[in-house]
This record gives structure tokens, C-alpha cells and sequence, in this order.
């Protein structure tokens, strides 16, 4: 379920749960205050009742006392309220309640009595014998040392509690439910836009500079900075257009003098033949030669970059081509007594351009070759992988490439320190990728310090 | 004497290949756009056109494919700045014989033209055996002799001395061998060329004959009797 919890990793998504429990927090605070309030009102209410009822109480003659105490009893029974009169040593004399409760203290204030009084009205109930539902409850010492119970029950204050606390539950559950739901509906926007620029990021990294992401109506603060982001890519396209096409133009211009320059030195060249002039003139053209090779790489370079896709690829024999690129290359490694091995599996069927597969697979093999110290071994395999594609690998017994230059080595004029003692340009490998990357294969690059392998990796058609 | 038609816009361009063209013994003459060329071209009987790709009046791939419509068969060297390959597929899907990149040097040019003019001689004969001083190839048995001894060749071998042979007293670029024995058209680099004509140049010059093979510096190989 990764859209989930990508919708819960989001910012939005954070910000209504912390939200949400601030709320939580804040409801619970409020109607707790206004429960103590109110539980403290009720409580108030209780006690000036107990306060009034004992003040009778205690007016009243002693003679009368017992009666009115059972009296007292008897009416509220209905009510809840209780009245006792006690002995100096706890003996009940008159009233409803059992038993002097032990919490109370005789000094006239109302008191919560958790476990209730035992309750004579209520004969055969169990109750009578363990007691009420929470009581409050006043006491006071008459002038002949007996003791004057009155109590209340107080579960209403209770009721008010339960009430509140349902309340709160409620109204979270009501309140957080939708806000939470509403919240990833809302947040949900945003990540399926974070996504859609996540989407139109990828090809840019990977180097296809001409996306840009795409810029919602809404101008907030994802569109903004979707803008910025296409304003800097504009900015870096050009620059690297500009770079580009700098080195292409130098290329490009400077082709057309070198060649008749060229022109010049060989038909100089000819004239000397067989003097000592003649040599000279020989490596300057030779020079020449290297330096319209080198311009007419990078020239390749970047046709092939701009090239798109092309449609008209046609399904292609590459066992074929395999074969072409071996029997080319073939005389080259055996004049360095190298073991050139072709091994050609059973392949998918593939679509692509023969010409530019040949051409990316030789520049594979040649530096292969190039590479490889006489005597060592090159092998050239194509085979299909478990997955269905069709791999290539162009594995040598030289150098090989260090871990961290693995991915610079398919860029341009990159050559590595071991390598620049070799002829060569660097532009072998950025031409291979690119062609790879036209036929929109995968290139990459293993072995270790005993031979390199690169492996191209063409899905079927 | 053959004679060419040069149709090409850039003034410094056309001189240049009508001086080499000359310095082979070919007249060349010069027309600066499509429109004349087509013209030029189909009311006198040439034996070679050199036609730039992109021209004024008329584009180069129209000239061509506006000929072979009108059965003109005159061999058709293209020659333009494009290098990609579509291009020159297109060049020569249209009609073209021979595709050239700008820039070129001169003698890259001759040795097309020259390639397409030895060609265009042997149209109709049916050959079926070729032979150059004491080396002879069988292209029906497919075989090779040197001085009457069995050469045992390789298909590819076998392939670039045929280019080689056809072609004999010929400059041929190592450019032309890479397109013509091997049908590829991006640059190899020199040297697997070289290592080729190397193994070829064993078997056929090895033993003790007369060099048949001889390196052009600068430019390619040529393969030609001995004097």
C-alpha cells in the first residue's frame, strides 16, 4: 500500500494529525474545566441542602430528635437523602443509615463518602450491608456527645460527569472522524501532485532535459515551485545547449580548413615523395587525420543525442550482428594473440537499427581489445536473460573500471588516468550510449580489477 | 575522356572538385543549382554527376529521384553536410550510387567517382572471373589463385579482395573498403581496416611474388600488377 503511506508521509497529512490532536487535547481541557465547574456547582447545591437539613436536625429538641431523625429518613427515602444518630460510641440510636461511616469527621462539612452509607430503607437489599452509591455527607456532634449523621447521594454530580465525558467522545469522534478523513482527502491532492512532478522528474534524470513539470491553474505553492523548477531547467538547457553547441560549431567550423589543409599537406606529401620531407609531412597529415576523427566523433555524438527514437527500426537479426562485429574484430585480437570468444545463446526477437548496433557494439569490442594486454581473453556473448530481454556482454581481461568511475566513463572526453597513455578520444563510450539510449536499452558496467564487462541489456520486441 | 557534371551551390566547393576531378582526366562541368542540373543532366549524356544535397531551386534528393524516373542511369555520387545515417539512406533510396560527406578531401572524391566510372565501364559484362597480373578470382566457385597456387580464404578476405580487384589500379580509402566489404557506414577507425588488408596481403603477397597490394599513405591501398 505504498500510496497510503506515502499520503501519510506527506506534509499535509502531518499537519492535520498534529492538528487534530491539539484539538483533541484542547476539547479535552475545556470540558474538563467545565465539569469540574459544574461538579463543583452540583456539589455546592448538595451540601447547602445537607448544611440546611442538619441545622434542623440540630434544632430540633433532644426529646423529638429520635423521631424527626427517622423521620428525616423516612420522607427522603425516595430522595436519597439519609439522616443518623449515633452514639458517642458509634451505636446507632435512630435514622436509615446502619453504621457511623468511618471518613466522616464531626466538624459540620459536607464530604464525599466514596463507598456510600449503609442503607436501612432498603431491608433485604444487598446494599443495606455494602452500602450506596457515592454519598456526600455532613456530621456533627450534638452538645450530649451523640452524633449527627445527614447524607445525600451525589451520583447526579457523577451523571453530569458521564454526561460531559460522553460529550467529549462524541464530539471528538464527530469532530476528528470527518476532519482526519476530510484531511487525507485534501492531503491526497497534493501527493498526486508531488507524484505527477516525482513522474515528470525521472527522464530528467536521466538526462532528457527537454520535460519540464507540469504547472497546475492554482498557483500555489506547488505550481510555484514547479515553475521555478522549469525556469532553472530552461536556464540549464541552455547553458548546456549553449556548450554544446559551442564545441559542435568549433567542430563543425573548424572541419572544413582542417580538411583542406589536409588537402594541402598530402599533395605536398606526394610531391616529396621519397625525401626526408615526405615523412614529416606524412604525420601532419596524420595528425590531421586524428583531429577530424576526434571532431567527427563528437559530431556523431551529438546526432545521435538529438536523434529521437527512431520508428522505422526494423526487427533485427542480433545474432547476426554479433557475428559481423566478431568476424570484424577477429584479426585484431589474434595479432595480439588475444582469445576472442563469441557465444551467441538462443534471443528474443528485437527491433532495432543493425547499422547502430553494429557501430555501438564495435566501439565495445575495439576497446575491449584495446584495453586487454596481449595474450588476455575477450568475449563477446549475447543470451536471453531470465527476464525475457536479450543481454549482451562485452567482457575483457584488462584494467577493468574502478567502482567510481563507472558511471563517468560514458561521458564525453571522460578518460580515465590508467587510459590516457592509449590512442583514443573518450568519445567511444558516449557514443554507445547514446546509441543504446536511442534504441532505449540499458548499458552498465561490472567486473573488477581482472577485466571489465559491459552489458547492454535490450528488452524483447 | 569521361566526362562529369558537378552540381554543387558553394562556389570554393565546385572548383575544388572540378580541379581533381580534372587532375583524374575527367572533364567536370559546373552548374550552382538544382533546376539547371536536372536539365543539364538529362539532355547531355554524362558519365558521373556529383549532386549536393541541399541546393537551391531544386533539392538534391528531387534531382536525383526526378533522373531514375526518366531512366537516366549516369552514376550518382551524393555529397552533403548531413552525415546521419537516415540521410544518406534517403540519398540513396532516392537514387544515389555513392553517398559523401561533407568536408571530404579531394582525393576521397576521385577515388568514388573513379570507383562509380570503373563501374559504369563494366556494366553489362557479365564477369564471373577477375584477374590482376597472376592473381585470379573466381566469383562462381568462389575461389582465388596466385600464381596458379590455391589461396584459402576467409568469406571476408574473400569479399575485400574482390572490392580490391574490381576496382584494381584504384585508390581505394579505407572509408570506401568499410562501406563496400562490410556495409557499414560510421567511422571504424583506421586501424582494423589496416589489420584486415594485412592478413590479405599475407596470403596473397606472401610467397615470394610480386607485391600486388600496395598502401597509399595518407590515403588507402590500391592493388594493381606489378610492372
Amino acid at each position: 500500500m505504498r500510496p497510503l503511506t506515502d499520503a501519510w508521509r506527506s506534509a499535509t497529512s502531518r499537519l492535520i494529525i498534529i492538528y487534530g490532536a491539539l484539538f483533541a487535547i484542547w476539547c479535552v481541557v475545556l470540558l474538563g474545566v467545565v465539569q469540574w465547574e459544574a461538579s463543583r456547582y452540583l456539589s455546592s447545591v448538595v451540601d447547602q441542602m445537607l448544611a440546611a437539613r442538619i441545622r434542623y436536625l440540630e434544632r430540633t429538641e433532644p426529646a423529638r430528635l429520635r423521631d424527626t431523625v427517622d423521620a428525616a429518613g423516612a420522607i427522603d427515602s425516595q430522595g436519597y437523602m439519609w439522616a443518623g444518630l449515633f452514639d458517642a460510641q458509634g451505636h446507632r440510636l435512630a435514622g436509615s443509615i446502619a453504621h457511623m461511616p468511618r471518613e466522616l469527621t464531626e466538624d459540620g462539612v459536607a464530604r464525599p463518602l466514596n463507598a456510600g452509607v449503609a442503607d436501612l430503607t432498603r431491608v433485604g437489599d444487598a446494599q443495606a450491608h455494602h452500602g450506596t452509591a457515592r454519598t456526600r455527607a455532613v456530621a456533627r456532634t450534638l452538645p450530649n456527645g451523640d452524633r449527627l449523621v445527614v447524607a445525600k447521594e451525589s451520583t447526579a454530580i457523577d451523571g453530569i460527569g458521564v454526561i460531559i465525558r460522553r460529550g467529549v467522545l462524541w464530539g471528538l469522534t464527530l469532530t476528528l472522524i470527518p476532519g482526519l478523513l476530510g484531511g487525507i482527502l485534501i492531503a491526497r491532492g497534493p501527493a498526486r501532485r508531488v507524484r505527477a512532478i516525482q513522474q515528470a522528474m525521472a527522464p530528467i534524470r536521466e538526462g532528457n532535459l527537454s520535460v519540464r513539470l507540469p504547472v497546475g491553474r492554482a498557483s500555489d505553492e506547488v505550481d510555484l515551485l514547479a515553475a521555478t523548477v522549469n525556469a532553472t531547467l530552461d536556464e540549464i538547457e541552455r547553458l548546456l545547449g549553449e556548450v554544446k553547441g559551442v564545441t559542435d560549431n568549433i567542430a563543425h567550423d573548424l572541419r572544413t580548413p582542417l580538411t583542406r589543409m589536409r588537402t594541402r599537406l598530402y599533395r605536398l606529401q606526394q610531391q616529396f615523395e621519397g625525401r626526408p620531407e615526405a615523412a614529416q609531412l606524412d604525420d601532419c597529415v596524420a595528425e590531421i587525420d586524428t583531429v577530424l576523427a576526434r571532431f567527427r566523433a563528437l559530431l556523431r555524438v551529438s546526432e545521435l543525442e538529438d536523434r529521437q527514437r527512431s520508428a522505422c527500426f526494423e526487427r533485427m537479426d542480433l545474432g547476426l550482428v554479433l557475428r559481423d562485429v566478431y568476424d570484424f574484430y577477429a584479426p585484431v585480437a589474434e595479432d595480439r594473440r588475444q582469445v576472442f570468444e563469441l557465444d551467441i545463446g538462443p534471443l528474443p526477437s528485437l527491433r532495432g537499427d543493425r547499422q547502430l548496433m553494429f557501430e555501438a557494439l564495435a566501439n565495445l569490442v575495439g576497446n575491449a581489445i584495446k584495453f586487454t594486454p596481449d595474450g588476455g581473453a575477450i568475449r563477446l556473448a549475447a543470451l536471453t536473460a531470465s527476464t525475457g530481454d536479450a543481454r549482451i556482454d562485452v567482457a575483457d581481461t584488462g584494467p577493468g573500471i574502478p567502482p567510481d568511475e563507472r558511471e563517468a566513463v560514458f561521458r564525453r572526453f571522460y578518460r580515465s588516468d590508467d587510459t590516457r597513455s592509449k590512442p583514443g578520444c573518450g568519445l567511444g563510450l558516449a557514443i554507445v550510449s547514446a546509441i543504446v539510449r536511442l534504441h532505449g536499452y540499458s548499458l552498465s558496467v561490472g567486473g573488477n580489477e581482472r577485466g571489465a564487462v559491459f552489458s547492454v541489456t535490450c528488452p524483447a520486441a | 575522356m569521361p566526362r562529369a557534371l558537378v552540381i554543387e551551390d558553394d562556389e570554393v566547393t565546385a572548383r575544388d572538385i572540378v580541379a581533381e576531378l580534372d587532375a583524374h582526366g575527367v572533364t567536370a562541368d559546373w552548374v550552382a543549382n538544382g533546376r539547371e542540373g536536372l536539365a543539364r543532366a538529362l539532355a547531355d549524356g554524362y558519365d558521373i554527376i556529383t549532386l549536393d544535397r541541399m541546393l537551391p531551386g531544386m533539392d538534391g534528393i528531387d534531382v536525383v529521384s526526378e533522373l531514375r524516373k526518366r531512366a537516366v542511369d549516369t552514376p550518382v555520387l551524393m555529397i552533403s553536410a548531413l552525415s546521419d545515417v537516415d540521410e544518406r539512406v534517403r540519398g540513396l533510396r532516392a537514387g544515389g550510387d555513392d553517398y559523401l560527406t561533407k568536408p571530404f578531401s579531394p582525393d576521397e572524391l576521385a577515388a568514388r567517382a573513379e570507383v562509380l566510372l570503373r563501374r559504369r565501364q563494366r556494366a553489362g559484362r557479365d564477369e564471373v572471373r577477375l584477374r590482376v597480373g597472376d592473381l585470379e578470382l573466381d566469383l562462381v566457385r568462389h575461389n582465388a589463385l596466385r600464381h596458379g597456387q590455391p589461396l584459402t580464404l576467409l568469406p571476408t578476405e574473400f569479399r575485400l579482395l574482390e572490392f580490391l580487384m574490381r576496382n584494381a589500379g584504384q585508390v581505394v580509402t579505407r572509408q570506401m573498403i568499410f562501406e563496400h566489404v562490410w556495409g557499414f557506414h560510421f567511422d571504424p577507425g583506421t586501424n582494423v581496416i589496416d589489420v584486415h588488408i594485412g592478413r590479405l596481403r599475407r596470403k596473397i603477397d606472401g610467397t615470394g611474388q610480386a607485391p600486388l597490394i600496395r598502401t597509399v599513405r595518407g590515403s588507402g591501398y590500391t592493388l594493381a600488377a606489378a610492372d
